[in-house]
């Protein structure tokens, strides 16, 4: 990031800098930061890994209970809130539900239920069914289980035998209580001190992997890896991460983290002026969020290809919805159909794309300074703060009969000192993208009918358009770096802070080197210290 | 339902509570606020049960069509102004103006923890600066809540439910949701917001009765949950023994509910969903719902506290009935003066909150209705949209508190400390307390022109 301008506007506004890097403020750059991992945590399961957890106990065909709690997002990932929240009283009612729904299910079918024990229920106490239920609660909380646990479960199973006169039910009941457990709501982890310092247990590795790479508890060969002590090396942690990349459930679930990252979700529930868009269908939002995600997986699972390709590809997907907003006839139909856009200058990679250019604008305009803020914030991985209080934040109004153009009236708005700090560093990079409407349609005039001008600044960079600015985008070593944070962040549930400076930076170094192929970055944070240890958990309370 | 006769509580029931509940995030403070000198302060015994409500709205108002001209009791105001849809329940609607957050301020964050808990926010992470919080204190909600567990258990400790669909921003909990139970460390503890009055619906109505063995199982099953948390937590951090202890909590009140007789109520029918009509939002509809379903949860007894969500902090939520395109806070930063459909916005609130008071109003309780036994606080997260100002606080006080509040004042104070309206609606709902608040806006004054005593 240059930061040429920034004194300047220092000056100009009597504030501080507007905008700084990320976990990287002036003390720590002198200060040399020491290692220190972040505690060990319990990450309560997101709905789709409770859901694959479910699947993985119970098989399928499982009705899915539909009222489960929502996953909150925290600095833009369920998994840093997942690692934040409890469980209010409303999510335990809901758990417990979901629990009985299932065990329901299982058990109105004798024969199923047999199955999955491994024989038929006719008492609590034989040794089969006892073996099950060790067996079961092991696998339900991805890790051994004590004696005394066990134990306990099979005191519940015989005392509610007992008192339903129903051993079957004893047996349901006893499984509740493996689901609604912290042990299998949260992964739970502690760690162990290690040879070379505090770590997560082989069990907890396990975890950490099967959740990050596949939202889903360990499989047999990864439990087999965790029992044997494999994990606790990172060559043993690589091997078994390497394999589970070529699941095909790792795509699903590093797309989840791409969605995240750009925030594309919201794009499921787009809201924008019908009267004013004709291209808008019910599917839009949704058909926007997959041409994104498609390209994501063309990029890491089809092409293994360099990441900043994905700001400068013409190769893309769409379908009906999308070839409405792209202007490309003959397309019909929800089937997608990969297609390189022409070059003209219109289109590339993923800043181009409808949903990106959708998701940062309003209902009826555009929105520079948001499509800025995303960029600094999302891709640059620097911070803006918010207007302070009390400060009129309305623009300016049009003089009657005088029309004049957004980019207009944000550049009066930043006459005012008080904005411009926090403008200047936002509005330049969106006004490249104002040849877009507020749902991505390319354009050349505005709804007034005015000229929309889409040359812009950037960091001391001139930039001629939004091509230009993709490629600019690109071409920042501060993107890639970004995006191996983002990561990093998301993956190990936090916020990357001072005692992970150094193994963001190593991340980085790593992805840098391995031409910024997405899984290598995958393979260098499943090694890097940052994620295989931890720091003994502290006792006492800090804010 | 039948009046409940409420025992004077306990000392040690309610010491109780505090320490093995979630409020145990705020430490013993609520708890020396209730006590007098002598440690005996607590509300006398009453006979009808009052209510405490905790109604937010989003995004502020547009101050000039706001505020009562006149100060002092029997309040009015033009037809075009916000409150007038108010106007004919203003017996039982009292407003506060002029009153201010106290705290470090921050666009949105602080307001709304001053106005729903009486603290402070709390940043969460050092690391940015695009600032992150949560509630470090409870919201009020939960304060009456934990003290009318104290006095006798209700099935339901707390009600939360939402109006608008969740349209906040990703800068922290108190944007998503309205009713927390307080933080000490950075750890996000809330009571979200059931936002499907459908879901609703099923929750408190639409339940098969269990048989005393099936019950007495559960039971079992949540003992056997509560012994692996209380393992667990002593093997765990400090940080994260403390979210273990919201889940026990969380366990502890199913179980509760699990002992107690629920009350009689008459199942209503399903509200079913409401899907966006032409992409519009039905918000009204989904207000009539809700409010209909949460008056006849305070009529059968299925709790004493509730918290409605009209809009987040900072929303998003489309008033396309009043003209508006984009979402509420959009329209608040480009809106020109005179602010007309910010103005025509908030009064379609009010007609919204008037709906809900109409209902309470209508729905007999003991010798009077509801609203007489209710104290309902309203409150947003600033003065107004476009300049993020928490100064001149709009706030509203509604129901006459079991005789406690007098309604139809409108009580102004520039530059009082906000924290001053929660303690006085706190009272209103029996609360004993002489002093509220926290850090810089704790205060000892309550509002007395509003009470009756």
């Amino acid at each position: 990031m240059r930061q040429a301008f920034a004194p300047l506007l220092c000056a100009l506004v009597g504030l501080a800098s507007c905008v700084g890097m990320i976990g990287d403020s002036g003390d720590e750059r002198a200060a040399a930061a020491a290692f220190a991992p972040a505690e060990p945590t319990l990450h309560r399961l997101t709905r789709p890994q409770i859901q694959n957890a479910w699947l993985d106990l119970f098989g399928k065909p499982l009705t899915m209970p539909a009222d489960l709690p929502v996953d909150d997002v925290l600095y833009g990932f369920s998994s840093i809130s997942a690692a934040r929240s409890t469980i209010a009283p409303v999510d335990a009612e809901k758990y417990e539900n979901a629990t009985y729904a299932l065990l329901d299910q299982i058990f109105a079918d004798p024969a199923r239920r047999d199955a999955l024990v491994g024989c038929p229920v006719t008492a609590v106490g034989e040794p089969c069914v006892k073996d099950f239920v060790a067996s079961f609660t092991t696998r339900a909380w991805r890790r051994p289980v004590s004696e005394e646990e066990v134990t306990s479960l099979h005191v519940l199973s015989a005392k509610v035998a007992t008192d339903l006169e129903d051993e079957a039910q004893g047996l349901k009941f006893a499984l509740a209580a493996v689901l609604l457990s912290p042990h299998f709501l949260f992964r739970v982890e502690v760690g162990e001190p290690g040879d070379e310092g505090y770590r997560y247990t082989g069990w907890e590795m396990a975890s950490r992997l099967s959740f990050l790479l596949l939202d889903a508890p360990p499989d047999d060969t990864l439990r087999e890896a965790a029992r044997r002590g494999e994990l606790a090396t990172a060559e043993g942690v690589q091997a078994q991460a390497s394999r589970l990349l070529d699941d095909p459930r790792a795509r699903v679930t590093l797309t989840r983290f791409f969605r995240d990252f750009m925030n594309i979700g919201k794009l499921d529930a787009l809201d924008k002026q019908p009267d004013k868009f004709p291209q808008l269908s019910a599917t839009l939002g949704p058909s926007m969020r997959i041409e994104m995600e498609r390209m994501f997986e063309n990029n890491v699972f089809e092409k293994e290809g360099d990441f900043r390709d994905m700001f400068t590809t013409r190769d893309t997907y769409v379908n009906e919805d999308l070839a409405r907003v792209y202007g490309i006839e003959g397309i019909t139909g929800p089937e997608w159909t990969p297609v390189t856009l022409p070059d003209d200058g219109r289109r590339a990679g993923i800043l181009t794309t409808p949903g990106f250019l959708a998701l940062n604008a309003h209902k009826t305009q555009t929105s520079p300074t948001h499509r800025g803020r995303f960029v600094r914030l999302n891709m640059f991985c620097q911070d803006i703060p918010p207007p302070p209080p009390g400060i009129n934040t309305t623009l300016p109004e049009a003089e009657p009969g005088k029309p004049t153009t957004l980019r207009q009236r944000l550049d009066e708005h930043r006459t005012n000192p008080e904005c411009a700090g926090c403008h200047e560093q936002m509005d330049p990079i969106g006004f490249a993208f104002e040849k877009y409407d507020a749902i991505g349609v390319y354009r050349e005039t505005d709804e007034n009918g005015l000229t929309v001008d889409s040359t812009t600044v950037v960091d001391g960079h001139p930039v001629a358009g939004p091509i230009d600015m993709a490629e600019l985008a690109a071409s920042l070593p501060e993107v890639g770096a970004c995006i191996a944070r983002r990561f990093y962040e998301h993956a190990g549930a936090h916020l990357a802070g001072k005692g992970d400076k150094n193994s963001v930076e190593e991340l980085v170094a790593d992805f840098v080197a391995s031409d910024y192929r997405f899984k290598d970055l995958v393979l260098g944070l499943v090694t890097n210290d940052g994620y295989r240890y931890a720091s003994k958990p502290s006792q006492e309370v800090k804010p | 339902m039948s009046a409940r006769k409420i025992e004077r509580p306990s000392r040690r029931l309610f010491l109780r509570g505090l320490l093995g509940g979630a409020a145990v995030a705020v430490g013993l403070p609520i708890f020396e606020m209730m006590l007098n000198g002598n440690g005996d302060a607590f509300a006398d015994g009453e006979d009808i049960p009052t209510r405490f409500g905790l109604w937010f709205f989003g995004n502020g108002v547009h101050l000039p069509t706001w505020t009562p001209p006149t100060v002092g009791p029997d309040w009015t105001v033009p037809e075009d102004f916000g409150l007038a849809p108010l106007l004919p329940y203003k017996e039982y609607v009292s407003v506060i103006s002029g009153l201010s957050v106290m705290t470090p301020r921050h666009p949105h964050h602080s307001g709304m923890s001053a106005v729903c808990s009486g603290g402070p926010h709390l940043k969460i992470d050092d690391v940015r600066d695009t600032i992150v919080s949560t509630m470090k204190y409870p919201s009020i909600d939960q304060v009456a809540a934990q003290y009318f567990q104290s006095l006798a258990p209700n099935p339901y400790k707390s009600l939360e439910v939402a109006v608008t669909r969740f349209r906040g921003t990703d800068e922290g909990t108190s944007f998503q949701h309205l009713s927390h139970n307080g933080s000490k460390s950075g750890e996000t503890n809330v009571n979200p917001s059931e936002e499907s009055p459908h879901a609703f619906f099923d929750r408190l109505f639409n339940k098969g009765a269990g048989s005393p063995q099936v019950d007495r199982a559960r039971g079992s099953v949540l003992d056997a949950v509560s012994g692996q948390i209380k393992t667990l937590q002593g093997r765990l951090g400090a940080k994260d023994k403390q979210r273990l202890e919201q889940h026990l909590t969380s366990i502890s009140e199913i179980e509760s509910r699990l002992n107690l007789p629920i009350g009689e109520c008459n199942k209503p029918d399903d509200p079913g969903v409401f899907p966006d009509l032409a992409s519009n939002e039905q918000i009204a509809e989904k207000n009539k719902a809700v409010s209909d379903l949460v008056a006849l949860a305070l009529s059968c007894g299925l709790t004493r506290s509730f918290s409605i969500q009209y809009s987040t902090c900072g929303s998003g939520a489309v008033f396309w009935m009043v003209g508006a395109t984009d979402g509420q806070h959009y329209m608040n930063h480009t809106e020109p003066a005179p602010y007309t459909k910010q103005k025509d916005a908030v009064r379609f609130t009010m007609g919204q909150l008037a709906y809900f008071l109409d209902r309470l109003k209508n729905t007999p309780d003991a010798t009077g209705n509801l609203l007489d036994h209710s104290s309902i606080f309203v409150c947003t997260e600033h003065t107004e949209g476009w300049t993020h100002a928490q100064d001149d606080l709009p706030m509203l006080l509604c129901g006459k508190g079991g005789g406690r509040l007098r309604g139809n004042v409108h009580y102004r104070q520039e530059g009082g400390s906000a924290s001053r309206a929660l303690m006085t609606a706190l009272r209103g709902a029996g609360l004993p307390l002489t002093e509220f608040g926290y850090e810089e806006a704790h205060t000892k004054e309550r509002i007395a022109e509003l009470e009756t005593a």
